[in-house]
């Protein structure tokens, strides 16, 4: 046989008891909101946002990202000799080349000049 | 007292006047000619297309390059320096080189940062309103951009530098050998 439920009078009932739910709501989007905050907090000062290209702006340049250049690691366990260095010697002079092809942010974009409001000469 | 009241009277002074120095010389680096503020305002719809065009191009170089930098340290310095200890193998000049070189990348890595941030802030910028503003944040994101490019150098310059170790580490290890 069924126990009998205890039904508390609602005169009985605390402020906790009668809005449980609406304060567990309120909780609950007050936890993400914070969590939010502090995931785009960590997000723009570790610097992931400069890394991340599907952000506005930078979108359209997301597909030309060189995920082909795949870098043979080299064994960080084993003996060395003579021609385990001639192996090293030879994967890093390869990497070494690719990474010092580019002059990587020379020239000067931002000159004002380039950006067509320098000043004119008035000699010329 | 009276002559702490002077000191404190000299010291507030003189923070005026240091201040006030310091406002003048950033209010002159940032002057801009009326002929400049025609300019930025005629032709603002332009250079604003050309820093996006520079912003997106400067965003994809900074991830191509970041890749192939990270990976020369941790897929062959940091491997090849480990493998030197483990085979207790005098690995001092290889890892200065590599920790110089850390070092470097890290600072490639927070001058990019702030050099994105600031040309990110002057595509915010409204340039036909704000044409001193507009000018004084490029002029700020241009010297950042030489930081990143001053960076670059060096990581070249660190990746010569550890080739340089370890063939002096094979010169060595040869004339030991033998």
């Amino acid at each position: 046989m069924a126990e009998p439920i205890n039904l508390q009078p609602d005169e009985d009932m605390t402020f906790w008891d009668k809005h449980r739910l609406s304060l567990m709501l309120i909780l609950t989007v007050l936890i993400a909101l914070i969590l939010t905050v502090v995931s785009m907090i960590a997000y723009n000062a570790s610097g992931t946002a400069q890394l991340d290209l599907s952000r506005p702006g930078v979108s359209s340049v997301s597909d030309k990202v060189d995920r082909t250049d795949k870098i043979t690691e080299y064994g960080a366990f084993g003996s060395i000799n003579k021609d385990s260095i001639n192996e090293f010697t030879k994967l890093y002079d390869e990497q070494a080349k690719k990474a010092k092809a580019v002059d990587a942010f020379n020239g000067d974009p931002l000159n004002p000049e380039i950006l067509e409001f320098g000043v004119t000469d008035s000699n010329e | 007292m009276k002559r702490v009241l002077l000191t404190l009277t000299a010291i507030a002074v003189l923070t005026v006047l240091f201040g006030f120095t310091a406002q003048t010389a950033h209010a002159q680096s940032t002057a801009l000619t009326s002929e400049q503020i025609d300019k930025i305002k005629s032709n603002c719809t332009s250079i604003k297309s050309t820093l996006n065009q520079l912003h997106a191009s400067d965003a994809l170089l900074r991830v191509n390059r970041g890749q192939v930098y990270e990976s020369m340290a941790s897929k062959l310095m940091d491997p090849f320096n480990s493998r030197l200890g483990s085979n207790r193998l005098d690995s001092k000049a290889t890892s200065a080189v590599t920790t110089s070189y850390r070092d470097a990348l890290n600072g490639f890595r927070n001058d990019y940062k702030s050099y994105e941030e600031k040309i990110s802030s002057a595509l915010r910028i409204n340039c036909f309103d704000e044409p001193e503003l507009f000018y004084s944040t490029i002029e700020q994101a241009r010297v950042n951009r030489a930081k990143v490019h001053d960076d670059v150098n060096k990581l070249h310059r660190y990746i010569d530098d550890y080739r340089q170790a370890v063939g002096d580490f094979l010169l060595n290890f040869e004339r030991i050998s033998e």
